[in-house]
């Protein structure tokens, strides 16, 4: 069921146009990945998903109604930039914020020490926040977002400056959430994320959505541009090969850029006639390549 | 409302407990307490018993025979014992048959400690004219206390010399008294003045004015700030930004600026019970009876306008300081931001102390019906003089609009300064947000 639907919106501040035409749903239980440069107008698309601002045109809906006050409750918010008191308790201000969500003070009490659990951090209960590492403030700025069981969680930039272990963390969370039936938008730079978490995705590029749809498509659309070789000796000659644009010698394996699939064939013959094969493959584009390939193109 | 009331607590909550506010309010208090206290504390140091100033009886040789030291010492005496708490007294100290040996007894007198001083007398420049006077100790009179004493001996020897004269005591009166000059206010239409009806205002009232005004100004300075500070923090650490999410920025604006009214008025509660425990204190018990304010003088309407002229000026520099607030992003700015509404609570003030000279004045008149003077200036002209009812009116709904309007525009300000950070925006660039962000 389509929890999120964003129907052709568009946004202008002044003559600068920010987002142009987007249009994408998330369903429930599912994240969606929302990527693009800095200034591609993800995060004016968040802000308007929040109601922060309003869209020129075009509608937002969720669970099928417009936007209204009460929609306020139901959504949960992680900004790129932590927005936490520095000097304020854990405790005082995530209780606070739940409240100001319509959540009671035992209910949101509860929540935050179940949380401050699930992140194997309980002793920060009645630290300030200003004592805690910036990994662990993201911990405290993720709980602020999902303490009071959004229904839709928005999180920008969620694993922005964290050590590999948090990061793991965070993920895992997200996971339970997705796993929970919640609908969660997602932006960030970081492709490996958006791979293992994302089904669907939009790369924005200047306000515009340039790539849309689920990521198994996106990429079956890109052709196959690299071969990995390993075999028992090494290869001579690939070079010369036709439709070899690169040979690139790592420690164990070889890669080799190719023009068309029609070269990955020659590649195997050429190297069967000279050794044993332990590796062959023909590498799917990563969502990096994608993602440099259809916004990089368009810089000039 | 639920959320309004979360937001003021949570205010009130961190503000209150917050070492920085702790500690100025406790020291505040001491400072106030040692203030009250100070004039008996000083007069703990000093000793309380006058000084005693001996002089001789003989007469010495004075070319004028009417005057002698004895005469004019025991003149003087009169003259300090008048005085509720005489600062000298004075002593005859007993002949000797030579000027030498009575120059000796007062030496000897006061090297033994039977005196603090003493005075001699000598002929002043030309013959006739009453005898000048030394006075000698171990330490030197302050000109303070030498002016003391020439007036005592100024009087002395008016006296005198008046008795010389053989004149009566009304003609003495009629030579003393003050001649009176004094100011009617009139009004003049087809030749005939007529006298401009001047009510005579009780020191009850005139003091009422004046400390409503300075509590308006007091709870402006300390909290106005605050309410900035704490805004521009919450921007800057973007707090803002999750909490837009949550709550309308209407409450949240106003939420905070009640959460400081309260946290305002409990300090300044705080500071006039400080005060009053201070002023009921035993020792301070003449500085009561000197002020002498009956409360019972003034009229119960005078209350109702403070608390009415209080409450909206308060809320109209409130919602101002909120909007400098949400303009700008890093604190470091704000000193120079808030500046121009400082100037105006302050000119405020000012023109009310001018105002409490001359409440009838035009430029007094002008100033209360413009919204920022209003609270101070129109409050201090019904207190002083009794301006007519339509006036107050006008001025009354002035200062509601503009506060309303100020709190809508700050509102807005608020909610579109979420959204831009950076460098303090110029009105045009705010306009511009304002309607890109369709607010």
């Amino acid at each position: 069921m389509i929890s999120l639907s964003i129907d052709q919106i568009h946004k202008t501040y002044g003559d600068k146009k920010a987002v142009n035409g987007l249009s994408f749903g998330v369903e429930q239980g599912e994240i969606y990945g929302l990527l693009g440069a800095n200034g591609a107008g993800k995060t004016t698309t968040m802000r308007m998903v929040l109601g922060l601002i309003y869209p020129d045109e075009g509608s937002i809906r969720y669970n099928g109604q417009p936007y209204n006050k009460e929609q306020l409750h139901n959504i949960g918010y992680l900004p790129e930039e932590r927005g936490l008191y520095p000097k304020v308790k854990v405790n005082e201000q995530l209780i606070y914020l739940a409240q100001l969500k319509g959540m009671a003070k035992n209910a949101a009490e509860q929540s935050l020490r179940r949380w401050l659990e699930q992140f194997e951090v309980p002793e920060y209960y009645d630290k300030r926040v200003e004592e805690l590492s910036k990994g662990n403030q993201q911990k405290i700025q993720f709980i602020a977002a999902v303490i009071h069981d959004p229904q839709i969680l928005i999180l920008d930039e969620a694993f922005s400056g964290l050590d590999p272990v948090n990061v793991e963390l965070l993920k895992a969370a997200v996971k339970g959430l997705r796993d929970a039936g919640k609908t969660i938008l997602f932006s960030t730079h970081r492709m490996e994320h958006v791979e293992e978490l994302c089904r669907n995705i939009t790369i924005m590029h200047r306000s515009n959505p340039v790539v849309q749809g689920d990521i198994k498509t996106i990429k079956s659309r890109y052709p196959r541009e690299r071969v990995m070789l390993a075999a028992s000796r090494e290869i001579t000659g690939l070079e010369q090969l036709e439709g070899v644009r690169y040979v690139a010698k790592h420690e164990n394996v070889t890669e080799i850029g190719i023009a068309s699939e029609q070269t990955a064939k020659l590649i195997l013959n050429h190297a069967i006639g000279q050794a044993d094969i332990e590796r062959f493959e023909l590498m799917q584009p990563t969502l990096n390549e994608i993602f440099i390939k259809s916004v990089g193109d368009r810089h000039e | 409302m639920n959320k309004f009331w979360t937001v003021v607590g949570f205010t009130f909550r961190n503000k209150v407990k917050a070492k920085s506010y702790v500690i100025t309010t406790i020291i505040m208090a001491i400072i106030f307490s040692v203030l009250i206290n100070l004039p008996y504390i000083i007069s703990q140091f000093s000793s309380d018993a006058p000084d005693r100033i001996g002089y001789a009886g003989a007469p010495a040789d004075l070319s004028r025979s009417d005057v002698s030291p004895s005469y004019i010492g025991s003149g003087l005496g009169a003259y300090f014992k008048k005085q509720e708490k005489p600062d000298y007294e004075f002593v005859p100290i007993a002949d000797a048959d030579s000027a030498d040996a009575t120059a000796k007894a007062l030496n000897q007198a006061l090297e033994n400690g039977d005196i603090d001083a003493y005075i001699v007398f000598a002929d002043a420049g030309s013959p006739g004219l009453f005898p000048k006077m030394e006075i000698r100790a171990k330490k030197k009179y302050s000109d303070e206390a030498v002016a003391e004493l020439q007036a005592a001996l100024q009087s002395v020897k008016l006296d005198h010399e008046l008795q010389n004269l053989g004149l009566s005591d009304v003609q003495k009166q009629a030579l003393f008294s003050q001649a009176e000059v004094s100011s009617v206010q009139i009004n003049v239409s087809n030749g005939t003045a007529t006298q401009e009806e001047v009510k005579e205002k009780t020191g009850a009232q005139y003091s009422m004015v004046y400390a409503i005004m300075f509590l308006l100004l007091m709870t402006i300075m300390s909290t106005g700030m605050l309410i900035a500070t704490e805004i521009t923090a919450e921007k800057s650490s973007r707090v803002m930004e999750v909490l837009v999410t949550s709550v309308s920025p209407l409450t949240q604006m106003f939420g905070k600026i009640f959460g400081m009214f309260i946290v305002g008025l409990m300090q300044i509660a705080l500071y006039v019970i400080v005060f009053a425990i201070n002023l009921s204190m035993p020792n301070n018990d003449s500085a009561l009876k000197d002020i002498g304010i009956n409360m019972a003088d003034i009229p119960v309407s005078l209350y109702i306008y403070a608390l009415l002229f209080y409450l909206i000026g308060y809320f109209l520099f409130a919602t101002l300081y909120a909007g400098v607030g949400s303009l700008v992003s890093r604190t470091e700015e704000l000193g120079q931001a808030v500046m121009p509404l400082t100037f105006l609570s302050i000119g405020g003030f000012y023109i009310g102390i001018f105002g409490l000279n001359a409440p009838g004045s035009t430029f007094v008149t002008v100033a209360s019906f413009i919204p920022f003077f209003t609270p101070y200036i129109m409050f201090l002209r019904i207190g002083m003089v009794e301006p007519p009812f339509w006036q107050i009116a006008i001025s009354l709904a002035a200062l509601l609009v503009t506060t309303l309007a100020s709190g809508w525009l700050s509102a807005k300000i608020y909610r579109t300064g979420v959204l831009m950070y950076g460098k303090r925006p110029s009105l045009k660039e705010l306009r511009k947000a304002m309607k890109a962000y369709k607010l």
